[in-house]
């Protein structure tokens, strides 16, 4: 951390007059509905505090240099000194440090100010921090406004003009600040419920580590399977752990406790509702026949050198090399809980009466995990050969098929009955995709992010493939290798020792893989120009080709446009932080576990998974949690009860008409239902009155910074 | 303070950004450190449904030279609100043609968290129509 400074740790208020407004004059109406929130307690002192006269401190920070290099802060904090209503204005070099927070606790518990505005990055970070220190100083935390002056200002501005766009920017967050009255945030039950949705690893994780807290866990899986991609996988890398192993037994447990309750073969159709209490729609697919996946799965391996929809496509000389079955020990009836590689562990599906009839089924719960996962890149057809030689197929596929042979040892790797002498693995196929190199997909998007787990997986596959077939040559086409994480660097190291060949090519000329001429011995061959020989032009013959194929984002689209989740450039579900908030996303209650967000290892994702656990548990372990009160509120007296607010509202039930003794008359008024209220505002700009109004956003405050943008401050563009 | 438009206030550009969407996709294009023009005031809203008809004339009679809803388009989280919202601008446009401001003024528009490019052009053309009208326009008080 760079050094923190207080350049004005001992500023004299610049301005204690601060006449802006007076909420006292115009106190904010009692609830007048029948589900008002709980109002916490801890906030009274604030808000008898927050009566006083606005006296709002002003805290700009330099953030290192992030904005300090393009503002001139002092010169802001001298303007904001002078603003009216501004009792304070400060700077430190991180507004976000102990130190700096402390800055703004002090000034409030020596009563100097009571509104706080703060100008530093995006309230998007911050804000939560800034509203808590406010809170531990006895303030109300809803008394405040965040300028944005990093993202907004210093990373797209510079000079002057920089400059005087943040001063106008903290004026306008104190002229806001200036109006903002005393709220106590809405306090709503919360069902000690979950709902994991996918049942990979990550979902697994998540369920069980909530469960195991004392939340009642319903996992969804739109499949009969449990485990997701891992069932695919054998040997891990870096120690080889058994992958079947991992997941019967993380299933097994998940399965075992009674506060998981498991719904396969069923997707969300529905979402409604808010943290605390959500309700989804459960649509569920008919029973299914399991025992004909198993069957279908056996099928599909037997196809496999490569995938099964290509292969269907080769001549007929090629599928007749292979066996009409794989060798495997598919049971001849799965009971639930057991394991099939390459699907999982069976799920039940029926777990309720309830759910017999087959129809939807609506659940609530409290919180939402998600663990979508991800899916493997399919290869363009012809891309690397891919779909055009049965002699190529994905890593993934090759990796099962090490698995599913195992026990299986020799001088060479047999696939399918075809000795394999040599064997090329081309890296980063389908991801750390260039713009102008390679091609887009038919939505026209590009991978460009790395699947990161590609690298260790493949030199795992080498190493494997090495130590138990001797006589197989392995080579591996790569562009950087990424061997990241604890034990990589040596299963590296161990793969030049078990004498796999490297050669490193560029992105913008990639290996070619074509049909060896007749006469070489091998059906194919790689042309490659190595980078680590400098640019000497190489051609492998070869057996086998595989394609070490990234991750890319989960068919979610349904999921995202029902939730309103954001999606990052790269197309996975994007978190509120990658680094101070990096499993939440924008909705309250709704947690990111695993690939659904980024492409993870199987520790990576059980991280994810448990930290979302956590932050779900957290959440509902009072029983009750704290919304934000940014709801709409009537004043009574100004309001007509003509019902124009009602008939706009965009939430039903969250705006209606009441009846009730005002002054020694009965009137109808507007009612307002806080929980439901979504604070959208749509009821704010149809009242004849303005007698309605969102507290913490209303009209007043947004025309109070409208004038503070426009007004002439002096020596300010 | 709202009556005493600065100088060059015609040329200020207010942009009402969604919470959800356009204004982490302001941010965006901070993180890109993508410059445009500074006369860009951008306000965080829930939902632009929330302002009236007169809210839209004030900012004109005050000195604003343009405002751009930034909106989340058909994704608003708020069902029904977008919709409301165009049909209320189309009564502002009405408005503003009956007291003498070009229309171009006012832009409702669709902005996602990763929309950088939709959201410099949005920018630079609002600044071009500026620029093209230059001269100050005052709507009726």
């Amino acid at each position: 951390m760079a050094e923190r400074t207080n350049h004005n740790p001992a500023q004299a208020p610049a301005d204690s007059q601060a006449p802006a407004h007076n909420p006292a004059k115009n106190p904010p109406p009692a609830q007048n509905h029948d589900q008002a929130p709980d109002r916490n307690h801890d906030h009274d002192q604030a808000q008898d505090q927050a009566q006083d006269p606005a006296r709002v401190g002003v805290y700009i920070c330099y953030c290192g240099g992030n904005i300090s290099d393009h503002v001139d802060v002092e010169a802001v904090r001298a303007r904001m000194a002078a603003q009216p209503g501004v009792a304070v204005a400060r700077t430190n070099m991180f507004m976000c440090s102990d130190p700096g927070q402390e800055l703004i606790m002090e000034d409030l518990r020596a009563g100097r100010i009571n509104r706080v505005v703060v100008a530093s990055c995006s309230p998007s970070l911050h804000e939560g921090t800034f509203r808590s220190a406010i809170a531990r100083a006895g303030g109300n935390p809803y008394q405040y406004e965040h300028a944005n002056i990093r993202e907004q200002v210093s990373w797209v501005h510079h000079g002057q003009a920089a400059t005087d766009k943040a001063t106008r920017l903290i004026s306008a967050a104190a002229g806001k600040a200036g109006l903002l009255d005393a709220l106590s945030p809405l306090r709503v039950e919360a069902l000690r419920r979950a709902v994991v949705i996918g049942g990979g690893v990550a979902g697994l994780r998540a369920a069980l580590d909530m469960a195991d807290s004392g939340i009642q866990v319903l996992l969804v899986e739109r499949t009969a399977w449990l485990g997701g991609a891992v069932a695919r996988l054998g040997r891990l890398a870096p120690v080889g752990e058994d992958a079947s192993g991992l997941l019967r037994g993380l299933a097994g447990q998940v399965l075992a406790h009674p506060g998981v309750t498991v719904h396969a073969r069923a997707v969300v159709s529905g979402f409604g509702g808010y943290l605390g209490n959500f309700s989804l729609t459960l649509s569920r697919t008919p029973d299914p026949d399991v025992n004909a996946d198993v069957n279908a799965d056996a099928n599909a391996n037997a196809d496999a050198v490569a995938d099964a929809a290509p292969l269907s496509k080769m001549p007929s000389k090629t599928p007749s090399k292979m066996p009409s079955k794989m060798p495997s020990k598919m049971p001849s009836k799965m009971t639930v809980g057991g394991f099939v590689r390459g699907l999982g562990v069976l799920a039940p599906t029926q777990p309720d009466a309830a759910s017999q009839d087959q129809g939807p089924l609506t659940v609530r719960t409290g919180v939402i995990v998600l663990a979508t996962g991800h899916r493997s890149y399919t290869p363009k057809r012809g891309e690397y050969g891919y779909a055009e030689n049965p002699e190529v197929l994905t890593l993934p596929r090759l990796i099962q098929h090490l698995a599913d042979t195992e026990a299986e040892t020799g001088p060479l790797l047999v696939l399918n009955g075809r000795a394999i002498r040599r064997l090329a693995i081309i890296h980063c196929v389908g991801s750390r995709q260039i713009p102008g190199i390679h091609q887009e997909d038919e939505s026209g998007c590009l991978n460009e992010h790395c699947s990161r787990v590609c690298c260790a997986a493949s030199i795992n596959a080498a190493n494997q493939v090495r130590e138990r077939h001797p006589q197989t040559s392995v080579y591996e086409l790569y562009r950087d290798i990424r061997t990241y994480g604890r034990g990589q660097e040596e299963m590296y190291a161990k793969a030049a020792a078990n004498r796999v060949v490297f050669l490193r090519y560029s992105a913008d000329d990639a290996p070619e893989v074509r049909r060896c001429p007749a006469g070489q011995g091998f059906p194919l061959e790689v042309a490659v120009r190595d980078g680590l020989t400098l640019g000497q032009e190489l051609r492998v013959p070869v057996d086998l080709v595989a394609l070490a194929t990234g991750m890319v984002p989960g068919p979610v689209a349904e999921l995202v446009d029902m939730l309103k989740l954001p999606v990052g450039a790269d197309r996975f579900l994007q978190e509120v932080h990658p680094k101070l908030r990096p499993v939440e996303l924008p909705l309250p209650g709704v947690f990111l576990a695993g690939t659904c967000q980024a492409p993870m290892d199987i520790g990576e994702v059980c991280s994810a998974a448990s930290a979302a656990a956590v932050k779900a548990v957290a959440l509902l372990s009072k029983g009750h949690v704290e919304l934000d009160p940014f709801v709409a509120e009537v004043d009574e007296q100004a309001c007509t009860g003509c019902g124009a607010c009602v008939a706009a509202c965009l939430n039903k039930g969250a705006l209606g008409l009441e009846t009730l003794e005002l002054d020694g008359a009965m009137v109808s008024r507007a009612r307002v239902t806080p929980a439901l209220c979504l604070g959208c505002g749509a009821c704010v700009a149809v009242c004849p009155e303005y007698a309605i109004d969102i507290n913490g956003w209303t009209l007043a405050q947004y025309e109070a910074m409208v004038d503070r943008i426009v007004c002439r401050l002096e020596g300010v563009a | 303070m709202g009556g005493q438009a600065s100088v060059g206030a015609q040329r200020k550009i207010l942009i009402l950004a969604t919470e959800s969407c356009a204004y982490p996709g302001a941010d965006s294009v901070g993180q890109a450190h993508a410059s445009y023009p500074a006369n860009t005031y951008i306000l965080k809203v829930k939902a632009p449904v929330l302002f009236p008809e007169r809210f839209y004339l004030d900012c004109f009679r005050k000195g604003i030279g343009g405002i751009i809803i930034m909106s989340c388009g058909e994704e608003c989280p708020y069902k029904g609100a977008y919709k409301a919202m165009a049909q209320r601008l189309d009564r502002v446009y009405a408005q503003m043609k009956e007291q003498g401001l070009d229309i171009r003024r006012l832009r409702l528009t669709a902005i996602c968290t990763v929309c950088n490019r939709a959201f410099l052009n949005e920018v630079n053309q609002m600044n071009q129509v500026l620029q093209e009208l230059d001269a100050p326009v005052q709507a009726q008080a």
